[in-house]
């Protein structure tokens, strides 16, 4: 009996420290979340454990997180990795060359494909750098000509060269960010383990934020945590920025504030035949958090009061930079008001706009021209507000692409090695962890699966992914990877 | 003092056995030395099995960690020696090593009369289900049925008193949105507070489950189990689940209505296409199996379908067991694949409907066991791509439950189950789709004749205007270049009718040879060659079938080259060249047509047999292309059958126990059993046992009837409790989570009852049933049932995911979340304030302009809230300052925003 009376008290979850908790928040964003944690407190069978209280486990280095996904594989040999051998021995099968031993089956079998096609196979003849480097900054770190505003602030960057996944077909973008295959299933993404671990910073604005089209299997961000810790989608148009932002229908300010009140007032007569009932309590909160969004998300995006040099240096008058640098600048004014995790998808559409696999050189130098500026903008906006050493910027694609040749000018996907980057955040600056092989093949020296990258995150951000779990909920020892602790100052 | 002090700190700082050793065990030892497993002899599920050891000896030598093998072994650094072992479980920590040490080294205290861990088969889920007697306890006035006094029992010794019955007009808004999914209406709601006698409840409750919303209610909730889903894909290719999948829908739908027995459902499911072969009303039932496909992975979609029909089913989650053995459950590992071998044959057809012979555009999803041979084998630590081929796995549930004499039959099928096509309808669907084709054909020539000729009229009055030196002037539209090429258009579009004509002529032909073909060798095959003159009907009319489709083959590449023709017109300067080179092609495969066209038959031609049904293709070993053919064999195997079977035995203790309360939870907003997935160890124990084992055993001697459940779950006094939690200050002391249900918990209504509530106040619902899925493009605007919508893992609607509509990979219980996205919805979307306007002219009209009895109107009927003084005069105010705003208007407005405010009041979203 005693047993099951804990089990009953977890379950029905309105324990005291519950409702303190709740108090304490302020009815903040986190705990609105109500319904679903009350539900997620059912599966919670384990003795000791406790839902996350909206406070860091121990004290966080960064705040906030930016999010900045390259989706179809952007490529490490023409980024940030450069490997001349590629091009001394461009047009030899790598069988060929003395970098033979990187096909060893063995070294290969790490790979869990969900889609077998055209793609994703080994590409034997090396194809040359399509592109030349030049080492940059203070600390010499090699970045490609495609990118010089990325490199022009290369010393504010923690490079990572040695990343690898295991999805050789775009699945690998899910498995990005949840880090998990495909296969295994759909799994919560690191913004919605940050959601639900951490309180909110800004009562007026959601705390995990959605910008730009995502691909079809990597839509929603809950999963099993549930929809409450999806990101919420935001659009650059100050009229329309929000799902049911607006009145979809013509409605004046004055009368639908007449009806706020008497909402209000409705809901507190309930409590009269309803008292102490925490739902309606959460439901009158979210209403007027609702309100305050509505009036909140407009500003962030209305970017008058931004000096002329501001929008010049995130490229918003030029064509070709305007879209992703007005996304960026938007991050920056969301970081500004406190949101927590602001995720970027670029060219999230088909497979994914960097896959390359013909006209690598056109694919990547036109897509490099629309963001690099305002990345390199990003970066030096966000220092010179003072927000970088508190905000995680980081920089990934799902894989990198093949040393061979596909198509005659193209690179086909490659998951054995690829590069990401972090800047900001209580990181170490002008660094770079890791090493591919020679010809760019595998990660050799310090090998990272992508979940070393959120175990870095999740670090600064003072969380213990382990205290985060959820029992029912078995998380793998890969799952939660390791910090890279070289990486953090 | 001061020497005290710290060695209390001391003391304190050891490892307490209960505290920090017996969890730390049973979280990483136990589920090989503990109950379910004893390896080695050695159980660690008490201090004094610890001490008694492994068959190798003693493990702990108290006081001295360096010279106990249990230490010695957690820290090996050898992956052989380690415990727990390599693929098994992580190492432990340091610190864990540490805590364990510094208990041994202090003695490794315990207290003494330890309970270990039972036999897991004993576990509670597992032992059979027999039928408790009713208590009799307590407040025999307060009973309405056999429910009460198992929930009364509770209450007594609990020191809890049941809440009031909640007030007529939350009851029947409770019973309206629980049973069919919508508030009542005015009328309703009328008749109901006019009722003088007591059974209006009952009255009301059975009406409500005789009426088919019933079926589209609670199928909306077994589809959140069974995991219903739309097709879905990468633009037009289907990747998951079927086309037309919506079939099984409205099976369930139907089936739930009929009360169709909860067994017989789960069997047809699992094996339709075994029990009733050629009852393609049955095999729609097969869409739960059919939902599983999955395009590229037979490997996920295996696991996929033994997870669920594990969970779903048995609340069982042996997808656990799918690398190693089961760490909670009596489940080996080999026995995960045990249930995969049920499934591994099956594989997914669309069976041909009457009246519809393009599969494309209808068909039903079945399954079939197409590859009765495939072997399952054992994945190697669960990978894929290490099956260990020393054995063949066969069929066979968990061996802790399978029972004595489980046996598989294989099925052996009427000949029209595997040979679909001797359906009675499925020749003359394709006759008379050709026949349409033909039709629509013959209308085509006239037109494109018609319109040649206005081009030639265009042409020559160009011409006449040109001779008459015209030319140039205002009223020539055209120039003279544009009119000829009209006319080669003309001609070219002619030249394709024609083209087209001459193939439905052909094709109708060879389909109508092809069923005479088809019929008569159906009728030689019956006599098994003992009639000639069959023999001779049969060959003759397979040399016309041949013919025929040659010919009509013939017509075919006629109407190719011909449209090519017309696109090489049409093409642009610089794709000429390429259009060229098509409009060869064409011509080489007409002249190759030809050629066959007159070659004679010969004995081992054959022609295209018209198709009943379809394989769906997959595409396990190339993406790009379909992997071979699958045909229909004339043998099932009889596993599923004999799965079904088993699972609804009335000896499987689990498969009622779970039934029952998956439907005690839609009912009342909370499980029995918490876990409603998982009935084994690791899930939790049902608050009240007694309880579900009663309901489970009056479900299956009720004849497994859904709707006796419903009746009886909605009839109880427990049932008809209030929500609030006024005056129970001594309850809420004792009970504050009300574990024992001395109150009713309020539901946040699931997403498709917020909105089907919206639209049916609005008056505007549409009550059409069945069909194919609402598509995304046009749910904005539709007033179909939600349940209608197009849903899909890529497709679901927003409004409906903002209030935690169902996942379609896993939903065993739905999200009550309350985020500001929810009050963004209500107050903002067009639906929401397209309804509110509706509404209020509804009830004005109703309530002729009366403002009191409007709101009081609008409240009971959107709320369930007989209003009250305060709330009637604060909406008046409202009412009253809202026409101040608006002087000039009609006061129309007015009333709209109240239903406004109305529908962002918290009792709208909430089921009270």
């Amino acid at each position: 009996m005693k047993n099951m009376e804990r089990s009953s008290r977890i379950l029905y979850g309105l324990s005291r420290s519950r409702r303190v908790f709740l108090a304490d928040l302020g009815m903040g964003f986190t705990g609105l979340a109500l319904g679903a944690m009350l539900h997620r407190d059912a599966q919670a069978g384990d003795a000791g454990w406790a839902p996350p209280n909206g406070l860091p486990h121990f004290p966080p280095k960064a705040k906030s997180v930016i999010w900045l996904f390259m989706n179809g594989g952007l490529s490490h040999l023409e980024s940030f990795d450069p490997k001349p051998m590629v091009t001394k021995y461009a047009g030899k099968t790598i069988g060929e060359t003395p970098f033979a031993s990187v096909q060893d089956s063995k070294k290969l079998a790490i790979e869990r494909l969900i889609v077998p096609d055209a793609n994703g196979n080994q590409r034997n003849t090396l194809y040359p750098l399509q592109v030349s480097f030049k080492k940059h900054g203070q600390s010499g770190i090699e970045v490609s000509d495609w990118f010089p505003h990325i490199a022009s602030n290369v010393d504010r960057i923690a490079l990572v060269r040695s990343m690898w996944t295991t999805d050789s077909n775009h699945g690998a973008q899910t498995q990005f960010h949840s880090g998990r295959n495909m296969l295994d299933g759909e799994f919560p993404t690191l913004g919605a383990w940050v959601h639900y671990g951490l309180g909110s910073l800004n009562d007026n604005l959601p705390q995990f934020i959605s910008i730009g089209a995502r691909e079809v299997w990597n839509r929603k961000d809950g999963h099993y945590l549930g929809p409450a810790h999806d990101a919420v989608p935001l659009r650059i148009d100050p009229k329309s920025p929000l799902d049911f932002g607006q009145p979809e229908r013509p409605f004046s300010t004055e009368a639908q504030s007449v009806g706020r009140t008497l909402i209000r007032e409705l809901n507190a007569l309930r409590g009269v035949e309803y008292p102490a009932d925490p739902v309606l309590a959460a439901r009158v909160a979210s209403y007027e958090l609702a309100f305050r969004m509505q009036q909140s998300v407009p500003e962030v995006l209305d970017y008058s009061k931004e000096s002329e040099a501001t929008k010049k240096l995130y490229g918003l008058d030029l064509p070709h930079c305007r879209e992703f640098g007005g996304q960026l600048l938007a991050a920056r004014r969301l970081v500004e008001r406190g949101v927590r995790f602001i995720q970027i998808q670029h060219g999230g559409v088909g497979a994914g706009a960097w896959d390359a696999h013909s006209g690598l050189k056109e694919n990547h130098s036109k897509l490099a021209l629309a963001v690099d500026q305002p990345i390199g903008a990003l970066l030096a906006d966000l220092d010179q507000h003072g927000l970088l050493k508190e905000t995680l910027v980081v920089f990934a694609t799902e894989f990198g692409r093949t040393p061979g040749s596909q198509n005659s000018d193209g690179r086909d996907h490659h998951i054995f090695g690829f590069s990401v980057w972090m800047a900001g955040g209580g990181l170490k600056a002008g660094v770079v962890n890791g090493a591919t092989d020679e010809i760019g093949f595998h990660a050799a020296e310090n090998r990272h699966y992508v979940t070393d990258i959120h175990a870095t995150i999740l670090h600064q951000l003072g969380l213990d992914s382990r205290k985060l779990e959820i029992p029912g909920r078995k998380r793998l020892e890969i799952d939660h990877g390791k910090p890279i602790y070289e990486l953090i100052a | 003092l001061v020497l005290v002090a710290p060695l209390a700190e001391l003391r304190a700082q050891e490892p307490d056995y209960l505290k920090n050793i017996k969890p730390l065990l049973r979280e990483r030892c136990y589920s090989c030395h503990g109950g379910l497993k004893q390896k080695k002899g050695l159980r660690l599920d008490t201090a004094a099995a610890i001490f008694k050891g492994s068959s190798d000896g003693p493990v702990l030598e108290r006081g001295n960690p360096s010279q106990s093998r249990i230490i010695e072994r957690v820290t090996a650094t050898d992956p052989e020696q380690r415990m727990p072992p390599e693929h098994e479980g992580e190492p432990l920590t340091a610190a864990q090593v540490k805590l364990l040490s510094d208990w041994i080294a202090a003695g490794a205290l315990a207290p003494p009369e330890e309970k270990g861990e039972s036999d897991p088969k004993d576990h509670w889920a597992f032992r059979a289900c027999i039928r408790p007697a009713v208590p009799h306890t307590g407040n025999v006035a307060w009973l309405r049925n056999p429910i009460d006094a198992f929930i009364l029992n509770g209450h007594a010794q609990h020191g809890l008193t049941a809440q009031s019955e909640a007030p007529r007009e939350v009851l029947l808004r409770r019973l309206y949105l629980d049973l069919i999914g919508v508030p009542p209406t005015a009328e309703e709601i009328d008749r109901v507070q006019n009722e003088h006698s007591d059974d209006w409840y009952e009255r009301t409750a059975e009406g409500l489950l005789d009426d088919p919303r019933y079926g589209e209610r609670w199928a909306r909730h077994w589809m959140d189990i069974w995991r219903y889903s739309d097709w879905y894909g990468l633009g037009e290719e289907l990747r998951n689940s079927q086309k037309h999948i919506w079939h099984w829908r409205d099976w369930i739908i139907q089936s739930l209505n009929a009360d169709t027995p909860y067994d017989e459902m789960v069997r047809l499911m699992l094996a339709a296409d075994e029990l009733c072969p050629n009852d393609l009303e049955k095999l729609r039932a097969t869409g739960y199996l059919a939902r599983n496909y999955y395009l590229f992975n037979r490997n996920q979609w295996l696991e996929e379908t033994v997870e669920h029909v594990s969970k779903g089913f048995l609340g069982l989650t042996i997808n656990c067991a799918k690398c190693h053995d089961h760490k909670y459950d009596p489940i080996r590992q080999s026995e995960f694949y045990q249930m995969r071998a049920f499934f591994e044959p099956y594989h997914v057809r669309l069976d041909m409907l009457p009246g519809e012979a393009d599969l494309s555009r209808d068909g039903i999803p079945c399954v079939f066991d197409g590859l009765p041979e495939a072997p399952t084998y054992r994945f190697i630590r669960g990978q894929e791509n290490q099956p260990d081929k020393s054995a063949t796995i066969l069929p066979r549930p968990p061996d802790f439950l399978a029972g004595k004499g489980f046996e598989i039959r294989p099925v052996s099928f009427p000949a029209a189950a595997y040979q679909p096509e001797r359906r009675s309808w499925v020749l003359e669907s394709h006759l008379s789709r050709a026949r349409n084709r033909l039709q629509s054909a013959e209308a085509a020539v006239p037109k494109a004749r018609k319109a040649l000729t206005a081009a030639l009229r265009q042409e020559a009055d160009i011409l006449d205007a040109l001779g008459a030196g015209k030319a140039g002037s205002a009223g020539a539209t055209i120039s003279r270049t544009e009119a000829k090429t009209a006319v080669e258009f003309g001609h070219a579009a002619l030249d394709v009718a024609e083209a087209a004509l001459a193939f439905g002529k052909a094709d109708l032909i060879s389909i109508e040879c092809r069923a005479q073909a088809m019929k008569a060798s159906w009728a030689a095959t019956e006599c098994n060659g003992a009639d000639l003159a069959l023999d001779e009907a049969m060959r003759e009319s397979t040399v016309a079938a041949v013919k025929a489709e040659r010919g009509a083959l013939l017509a075919k590449s006629r109407l190719t080259l011909a449209e090519t023709q017309q696109r090489l017109t049409k093409a642009a300067e610089d794709k000429k060249d390429a259009m060229a080179k098509e409009v060869r092609d064409a011509r080489t495969a007409l002249e190759k047509a030809s050629q066959t066209a007159q070659a004679p038959v010969k004995d081992t031609d054959t022609y295209t047999l018209l198709a009943g049904a379809k394989w769906t293709a997959t595409r396990f070993l190339n993406s790009t292309a379909d992997d071979p053919p699958v045909t229909f064999p004339p043998l099932s195997t009889g596993r599923r059958t004999a799965l079904a079977k088993w699972i609804t035995d009335r000896q499987n203790p689990l498969t009622a126990r779970v039934a029952v309360n998956h439907i005690w939870t839609r009912h009342f907003g909370t499980p029995l059993v918490p876990t409603l997935f998982d009935f084994g160890r690791k899930g939790m124990p049902p608050v009240n046992p007694e309880l579900l084992d009663w309901l489970a055993a009056e479900f299956i001697d009720s004849g497994w009837s859904m709707k006796h459940l419903h009746r009886l779950i909605v009839a109880s006094a427990t049932y008809r409790m209030s929500s609030s939690l006024a005056g129970s200050e001594a309850n809420a002391a004792r009970d504050p989570d009300n574990v024992y249900l001395w109150r009713r918990n309020p539901i946040r209504l699931e997403a498709e009852v917020v909105r089907d509530s919206l639209l049916s106040l609005a008056g505007v619902l549409d009550p059409t049933m069945w069909g194919p899925p609402v598509p995304p493009d046009q749910q904005s605007d539709s007033r179909r049932r939600s349940l209608y919508f197009f849903h899909s893992n890529n497709e679901r609607n927003l409004f409906l995911t903002t209030f935690d509509g169902a996942g379609v990979r896993e939903c065993y219980r739905r999200d009550q979340s309350i985020v500001p996205q929810q009050a963004l919805a209500l107050t903002n979307s067009k639906l929401a304030l397209d309804s509110t306007g509706l509404i209020a002219r509804r009830l004005s009209d109703e309530t002729r302009a009366d403002d009191r009895t409007f709101v009081r109107r609008a409240m009971i009927e959107m709320l369930g809230i007989e209003a009250s003084p305060a709330e009637i005069s604060a909406c008046l105010m409202a009412l009253q300052t809202w026409r101040q705003q608006d002087p000039g208007g009609k006061g129309e407005a007015a009333g709209a925003h109240l239903v406004w405010a109305l529908l962002n009041h918290n009792d709208f979203v909430t089921l009270r």
